[in-house]
């Protein structure tokens, strides 16, 4: 039984992390019907600038600041580099293309993952990079927290799911219930119908980079908290963030909540229970049988076609 | 006519490729023969990693070896330049083959540094061999490069330090000493970890400890699940990775799920910058050289010039593969009447050379059955709260 609630935790942080991944994929994906597979990267930027902002502020063994302020600075950065970041890519990589058959925003798309990544390795090198949060206030994140039968929860978790779920509420409550939601919403519908309408099509656009590329930056500083990072780390940890979007159903906020999570649980079971070395192979089996059985993913809707 | 032509043709074609053949034969033999002067400015290659997760050990060596280079070189009359090669773990042993290609072709290369780590040297070893170039390494610690029956380094590979068949059962035998019971070995698919986790299996299977093994692919940095399959009672975890930080990773996790087992690196996870969870523990193949009164000098001279560096035991190997080498290039330039006419000179030369007081302590020379240390021994460390790392066995 423990072991089975340790992997369910283990399945949670993760599938916490792919869930916010995936919710990049599907924002841009429900506006422009394109597959950002850039965003893996973005991930890996916003982990890097994590690391940066960490020793702009002294680092976590004598920081300048308190340990949450901190944890909230080094995420904010990394949210608001990589925002920037998604909107450098729209504006250069795919605006141009916006109207260029569908297979060219993609090829431009693997061009700008390889380039951010091969670009951070030459720049930074390409050893990993360690947050070292365990020299955080004498290893509190990971010695505190509470215990679910003989399995301990520790604060580090606790953070990490507790921030993606927080965010993940606000970006849903953002898209259903405000007036840039509603344009989103409009423009995912019916692009023409909502420039008509009068909705500036462009911002939509930019704005929904914007949230999705800063939700990529905030899952590379909750998921680095933990593990270290390195320059190409993105290509992997977005084609998961992308299988989860699939299996959510693609386009679907809700969708890609729940798929980051089956994802996680998935591949945490796996390890645990099958081998640790087919976790990745059963990910995209899963990835391969939701496209061929249900290729609208869990919560999205079929794609219905007049004649 | 028909068949006279096809005769005709075949025979020009068997002309041809003989005469081809005794061209490039003998293009290869002037290449073995080509003499190098000794007055000239002459080369020595350095592979190894020097960025990525493993980058510390190569840049640690090599400023040791450019050290060694600075100080020795002109007492043996010699003018050396260190050209380097990087070989990042992460991009696995292919790139070994394209450094070991790049300095095969300088034919003022006449020795080679490395390469550090064992998937590289039987990377790289056979084309070495085939160029006559000496490759000595300074921390490739593989137990079957150097020995078996198949053996996966040639005759021109050597190492200043021993293999896993001394630090696997050597690490072994400290953990039973400390009382194991229950050891976890991890392995992480590639040669390096899984010749330390066999060595250090098959001693501790036979003193009756239960063993379970884990096999991890290099890429993986999200342990948890892995340590999630250690058991709550297990004592150690013997995790010879070749990325320091991976060891701290994995020794956090292994906390944040209230596991009590130690863990234990090998010298892959030997950085004090990046592995610092105390009550863990290093094995290495270097002590602590300032123990040794003789070393003083060296150590403050090799301070000087890296001033910013700390003491560490992966450089002090690379100070006696140089010391190796350029022993090995004096003595093959004095035969040669003042230059080096063919670059196996220098190998022939290597397994003769001894050195009185080696900087790891003692008298060092090769293993008459090996192209092995003879005597040596590996050390362990266990990491302070300090995050020093105090020398235990």
């Amino acid at each position: 039984m423990d072991t089975f609630i340790q992997l369910t935790l283990n399945g949670l942080t993760l599938g916490s992390v792919y869930a916010l991944i995936a919710l990049g994929y599907s924002l841009v994906y429900g506006i422009l019907k394109l597959l950002n597979f850039a965003h893996g990267d973005v991930f890996m930027v916003g982990t890097f600038i994590g690391f940066g902002a960490i020793q702009l502020l002294g680092g976590t063994v004598n920081p300048i600041v308190p340990v949450w302020t901190l944890l909230i600075l080094i995420t904010l950065a990394a949210m608001a580099g990589c925002a920037v970041l998604g909107v450098v890519i729209e504006r250069f990589a795919y605006r141009p293309l916006r109207d260029a058959p569908r297979i060219a925003p993609l090829i431009s798309a693997l061009g700008v993952s390889f380039f951010i990544a091969y670009s951070m390795q030459l720049l930074f090198g390409s050893e990993l990079r360690n947050y070292d949060t365990f020299s955080l206030d004498g290893g509190a994140l990971y010695l505190e927290g509470f215990d679910i039968g003989n399995v301990r929860v520790p604060m580090i978790r606790i953070i990490t799911i507790v921030s993606a779920f927080v965010m993940m509420i606000l970006l849903w409550l953002l898209v259903s219930r405000t007036r840039v939601g509603k344009a989103m919403r409009a423009t995912s519908f019916d692009r023409e119908a909502a420039a008509m309408m009068g909705i500036d099509i462009d911002k939509v656009i930019v704005f929904a980079f914007v949230l999705g590329s800063a939700l990529a930056g905030a899952a590379g500083v909750l998921f680095a908290l933990r593990i270290p990072t390195y320059a190409t780390i993105g290509f992997l940890i977005g084609l998961k963030g992308f299988t989860a979007a699939v299996i959510g159903g693609i386009g679907s906020i809700p969708g890609a909540m729940a798929g980051g999570l089956v994802l996680g649980f998935a591949e945490s079971y796996a390890q645990g229970y099958i081998s640790t070395r087919w976790s990745d192979l059963l990910v995209f089996v899963i990835l391969i049988l939701f496209l061929v059985f249900r290729p609208q993913g869990i919560l999205g809707k079929a794609d219905i076609r007049k004649v | 006519m028909k068949r006279r032509g096809m005769s005709a043709i075949a025979a020009v074609a068997v002309v041809a490729a003989a005469l081809a053949s005794t061209a490039s034969a003998g293009l290869t033999v002037a290449a073995k023969t080509q003499a190098v002067s000794c007055k000239s400015t002459l080369k020595i290659g350095f592979t190894a990693p020097f960025t990525g997760g493993a980058g510390f050990l190569g840049n640690e060596q090599l400023s040791w070896a450019k050290y060694a280079v600075k100080t020795l070189a002109p007492k043996y009359g010699l003018k050396i330049k260190i050209i380097t090669g990087d070989t990042p773990v992460e991009l696995g042993p292919a790139i070994a083959q394209t450094v070991a290609q790049k300095f095969i072709a300088d034919k003022t290369v006449v020795a080679v540094f490395g390469p550090s780590t064992s998937g590289n040297v039987v990377a790289s070893s056979k084309a070495f061999f085939d160029a006559g170039l000496a490759h000595i390494s300074a921390s490739a610690t593989r137990t079957a490069l150097t020995k078996g029956l198949t053996k996966s380094a040639t005759p021109a590979f050597f190492r200043v330090v021993p293999g896993d068949y001394i630090q696997g059962p050597h690490d072994a035998h400290f953990m039973i000493k400390k009382g194991a019971k229950n050891v976890v070995l991890f392995d992480f698919q590639e040669p390096y970890s899984q010749g330390l986790a066999d060595a250090a299996q098959l001693v501790l299977k036979a003193k009756g400890v239960s063993t379970t093994r884990l096999s991890v692919a290099n890429t993986v940095t999200d342990f948890s699940s892995f340590v999630t399959k250690v058991a709550s009672d297990a004592d150690f975890v013997f995790f010879p990775t070749q990325k320091p930080a991976d060891a701290q990773n994995f020794a956090q996790q292994l906390i944040e799920q209230g596991k009590k087992a130690k863990v234990f690196g090998a010298d892959g996870a030997n950085d004090s910058t990046a592995f610092k969870v105390a009550g863990s523990f290093v094995s290495n193949f270097a002590p602590d050289i300032s123990q040794f009164s003789y070393n003083k000098s060296i150590i403050d001279g090799w301070k000087k010039d890296n001033p910013k560096e700390t003491l560490g035991s992966f450089g002090p190997p690379a100070y006696l593969a140089a010391q190796v080498a350029l022993n090995a290039i004096k003595r093959a330039c004095d035969q040669g009447g003042g230059s080096i006419k063919d670059r196996r000179d220098v190998v022939r030369n290597i397994k003769r050379i001894l050195v009185k007081n080696s900087i790891l302590g003692g008298i060092f020379r090769f293993s008459t059955k090996s192209n092995d240390p003879l005597n040596a021994g590996f050390y362990i460390f266990e990491i302070q709260r300090d995050g020093r790392y105090k020398l235990v066995g």
